[in-house]
This record gives C-alpha cells, structure tokens and sequence, in this order.
C-alpha cells in the first residue's frame, strides 16, 4: 500500500509537470493569436508586467549596482519599451543558453531576452530579434606584463571564453590557425580574473565588458580588439510579433528623438556612433 | 448503563477497515488515472520528441565526445572520492581523539565545509592563485576537482565513518586490548575494517550524490578535452539550440548512479538479514 501511494505521488508529481508545460503550450497559440490581429498588443507572461530575461553580470549591459538593482544599457532600453506598454519592467536572472535558444520563452519565465546577445543565423533560427541596438567587437585581455597584442602571440598557450557567447566560437574558429587551447568558462568574471591570477594567458570578450575590467584591473590591458562585425538584438519569442513590434518602434524613435543617445551616453561615456 | 439515544441521530453506519481500506485504494487508482489521462490529453507529443529526443542529434551527441565525457566525469568523481574518503577517515578519527584540540579541529573543518556549497568551493580553488600568485594546483583541471569537491565529500564522509566507528560494539576493542593490542594496532585491524562494512551503503550513497556533484566543475573553466557529461551536454545543446544533448548526457549519470543504488539496495538487505 505505502509502495503504490508513493508511486500515485510521484506519478502525479510527473503529470503535474507535463500538463504544467502542456497548459504553457496551450497559451502561446493564444498569444500567437493575438498577434496576428490587426490591433497587436503583446501577452505578457506576467499580467502587467514586461518581464525580461537577462543574464549577470555583464557591464555596463545588465548588472547590480551597489544598492542591489539591476541596471545597465540594456535595462534602460527595455525600461523604454515597458512604458511604451504602459507596464514595469520586471527582470529575471537566468542561463545564457536559455534565453538563445528560446528556452526561456518557451517556458514562458519572460517575455523577451535583453542580455547583450549578438544576433546569429543560429540564434535567429531559434528566437526572433529586434533591431540592433548595439554594435560591439571581441577584445581580448592579457596581463599588462605579457605584451600580447595579436593572437600570434598566444601559441601554445590557453585562451578563456565565455560558454555560449560569440567570443567563443571566435575564439575556436581561429584556434587551430595561432595554436592555443579554447577553456570555457561559465562567466566572463571568471574567465577574467583566471587572467589576473595567472592561469590562462588570455580571454576573449566583447570590448564593452573586457574594457571595463581592465580599467578597474590595472594588472590587465586589452590586447587587440578584433572585428567581428557584431549587433546586439533583444530577443524574444519566434512567434511574438507583436512585442518585435513594439521593441523595434522604441528602438527607432529613441534614436531618432536623442534618448537612445542619452543612455548610450549614460552607460559608455561617449556619444552614440552614427 | 443504558446508552442514550437522542432522537433523530441515527448511529454513525460503520464501514468495516476492509471496506474503508478498500475505497482508499479506489480513490488512489483514480487520481493515478486522471493524472495520466491530463498528461496524454495535454501533452504535446510532437514537441516533447523535437525537443528532447531529436535522433539525429542523439547520434551526434552519442558519437562526438560522449565517452570522453564519460570517462571524466568518472575520473573527476573517483579521484575526488578517494581523496574525500583519505581526508574523511583522518577527519572521523581526530573527531574521536583524546587530543582535545584535535577533536576542534576537526569539527571545525567539517561544519565549514559542510555549509559550504560546493559550487562555490570549486571556485575559490580554480582562482586559488589570485591569492598565491604562482601557486598551481597540478593536473589541471582534475587536480583542481579533486581538491574542491574531496574536500566537501570529506566533512560528509568524516560524519558518517565516525558513526560506523562508534557503532563497533565496544567489547571488540576491549578484546583486541586484552590479548595485547597496541590501540593504534586494533584501531587499524578491529574497528576500522568493522567500521567500514557498516558504512559502506551510506559511503556509496555519498558516492552517488558526488557523481552528481561532479557536474558543478563548468565553473572553474574547462577545456574541450576536459569536458565533463553536463558541460558537454549544455555546450553541444548550445550549438543546436535544442535540448536533446543534455537529455543523453542526464541519462548517462544514470549508467553510473543507477547500478550503485542498486548495489546499495543489496547490501542493505543483506545487512538486515543478517541482523
């Protein structure tokens, strides 16, 4: 007896999942629905609330200030378009991976992904984007001492990416050519601070971040930047059109009336490149 | 006495315990079948095998690396264990030492590290040389694992070997004494052989959780080569943007954890009947 009530408990506990993810799926053709009327105003997984999907820490994009408080470019941006819906924006810490490869929208735990992600034919096939919002290039960080400036320079030594981002596959595609190891790391801090304490002899990253560690880590210089010809998009769900349409609007009237500038500003120091 | 009956309160009907045990498993089998008749009738089938069992990339994820991956995830949790069981067996017999500042010690140690978790051990270990500069742990990243995750599984360790020293009833010291023992030689060859038969189901369950905890090392940066199961499923997921790979990779854990349960099981029951 004991022996079937548990096996009922864990059989309805599996159940309970599967319809959960069943009622998930039932609720995107809603949303799909919605979308594809004349008048599109986006579901929201949360009822007043765009929540976003982001990934810590990543300066200046999306990390904690020192009260606590998510803020960044990417925040400000999507702040823009949560008032464009007459909403708050809410945000929600998760993997990377999740948010490219749409994970995170299939599981409805956000409505769209700002996480300083570079639009890629492979990203595309598995989330819609936005516009570009950013354009960035891949730096790399050595030790002040090393004099480093070229991959050349790095045979036989270790390289850290990383995981899942652009700098990876850069760093990889490029790897068999100079003749370094690719080590992946779960962050870029700490793919950075093995830089610091020595272990590997470099990382990849995009500029924005790598520069801002090696401005707080004097130890540390950026080597070269590379160019790689990168956007960042927002993402969100292959079928949501309607946010898509709503994101890009933002997007475009904040170029066009200055407050893309001012927060480009705000969080790079320097004025928007035209 | 004769018993009161007030009018219109019929006595309760008693239903028999058969009866009454009866309807429960009546009501248990029901709620098992509605569970499983949402699940077929709310499933989306199509999407559950696109997403999680695509064969195409089963075969990719079942030839391109998976036995490497396995093996090292085998060697990250064996090296970690031997290291874990060493330090443990240390740790219980300090805990049980006359020397007083032995027995600190070694509670010290394994409150720390059993608060700790091991994610976050692993990390401070990987980035150890920020703090000595020039130190390197050698046999990267294995000697790294090793170190992190034995040093954790040995306050657990430490715990349960201390319970199986205590439970060797005290007359077998008593005996190897009285026929002239050495306390350290009868530690040596009465109490810790007995010891570690008691405490070789829970020593294999803590096997089997650092099995799993194995998975944790993405965080200290790993090579291609040196990639364990979960880093190799999440990294070959990634290229695909689809979860197939990590289902594999989740499933081969059970190759290794599955057959030591079992194993558990055995000498569980064997355990009791010999009692």
């Amino acid at each position: 007896m004991k022996r079937l009530l548990a096996l009922t408990a864990a059989a309805s506990a599996l159940a309970l999942t599967l319809t959960g993810c069943a009622n998930y799926s039932s609720s995107t053709t809603a949303a799909s629905s919605v979308a594809g009327s004349s008048a599109p105003a986006p579901t929201l997984v949360a009822a007043g609330k765009l929540t976003v999907c982001t990934n810590l820490s990543y300066k200046p994009f999306e990390y904690k200030d020192d009260s606590g408080k998510v803020v960044g470019f990417d925040v400000d941006l999507m702040d823009l378009a949560a008032k464009k819906l007459g909403v708050t924006q809410d945000i929600v810490d998760i993997e990377f991976q999740q948010i490219t490869s749409g994970a995170a929208f299939a599981a409805k735990k956000c409505d769209a992904g700002a996480a300083a992600i570079t639009i890629n034919a492979d990203r595309q096939k598995a989330t819609a984007f936005s516009d570009p919002y950013f354009s960035a290039t891949q730096a790399l960080l050595v030790p002040a001492s090393s004099g480093v400036t070229d991959l050349s320079a790095l045979k036989g030594k270790v390289v850290g990416v990383q995981t899942d981002t652009t700098g990876q596959t850069y760093a990889q595609n490029n790897s068999t050519q100079y003749g370094y190891t690719v080590k992946v790391f779960d962050d870029f801090p700490s793919s950075a601070n093995a830089v610091l304490a020595g272990t590997i002899d470099a990382a990849i990253n995009d500029n924005g971040v790598v520069y801002n560690f090696s401005k707080d880590n004097p130890k540390t210089v950026v080597g070269t930047e590379f160019k790689t010809n990168e956007s960042y998009g927002f993402s969100m769900a292959t079928d949501n059109t309607a946010l898509q349409s709503v994101v890009n609007g933002v997007l475009a009237s904040a170029k066009s009336d200055g407050t893309y500038n001012t927060i480009y500003k705000k969080w790079f120091g320097v004025d928007a490149p035209k | 006495m004769s018993a009161i009956t007030v009018e219109g309160v019929r006595p309760k009907k008693k239903t028999s315990p058969r009866k009454r045990a009866q309807r429960i498993r009546f009501v248990q089998y029901g709620v098992l079948a509605l569970v499983v008749l949402l699940a077929v009738l709310f499933v989306d089938g199509r999407q559950v095998s696109s997403a999680f069992f695509r064969l195409d990339l089963i075969e990719k994820t079942l030839t391109q690396g998976l036995p490497l991956a396995f093996l090292n995830t085998l060697a990250m949790t064996g090296g970690a264990f031997v290291v874990g069981l060493v330090l443990g067996t240390v740790l219980a017999l300090m805990r049980l030492s006359q020397v007083a500042p032995y027995r600190w010690l070694s509670m010290i140690y394994i409150e720390f590290f059993r608060g700790l978790p091991a994610l976050i051990v692993l990390m401070g270990f990987s980035l150890v040389s920020l703090a000595f500069p020039g130190l390197r742990i050698p046999l990267d990243p294995y000697g790294t694992v090793w170190l992190g995750l034995g040093l954790v599984s040995s306050a657990y360790i430490a715990e349960t070997i201390r319970a199986g020293i205590q439970a060797v009833p005290k007359g077998q010291v008593e005996a190897a004494r009285s026929l002239g023992m050495p306390s350290g030689m009868a530690t040596r060859r009465i109490v810790l052989p007995q010891a570690f038969r008691i405490v070789t189901p829970p020593l294999t369950n803590e096997l089997v959780a650092l099995t799993k905890d194995s998975s944790l090392v993405y965080v200290i940066g790993l090579t291609a080569t040196s990639f364990d199961l979960t880093k190799y499923g999440r990294a070959m997921s990634n290229t695909y943007s689809n979860m197939t790979p990590l289902v594999i990779a989740g499933a081969t854990y059970l190759l290794i954890t599955l057959p030591l349960t079992f194993l558990v099981r055995r000498m569980e029951a064997r355990g009791a009947r010999a009692k």
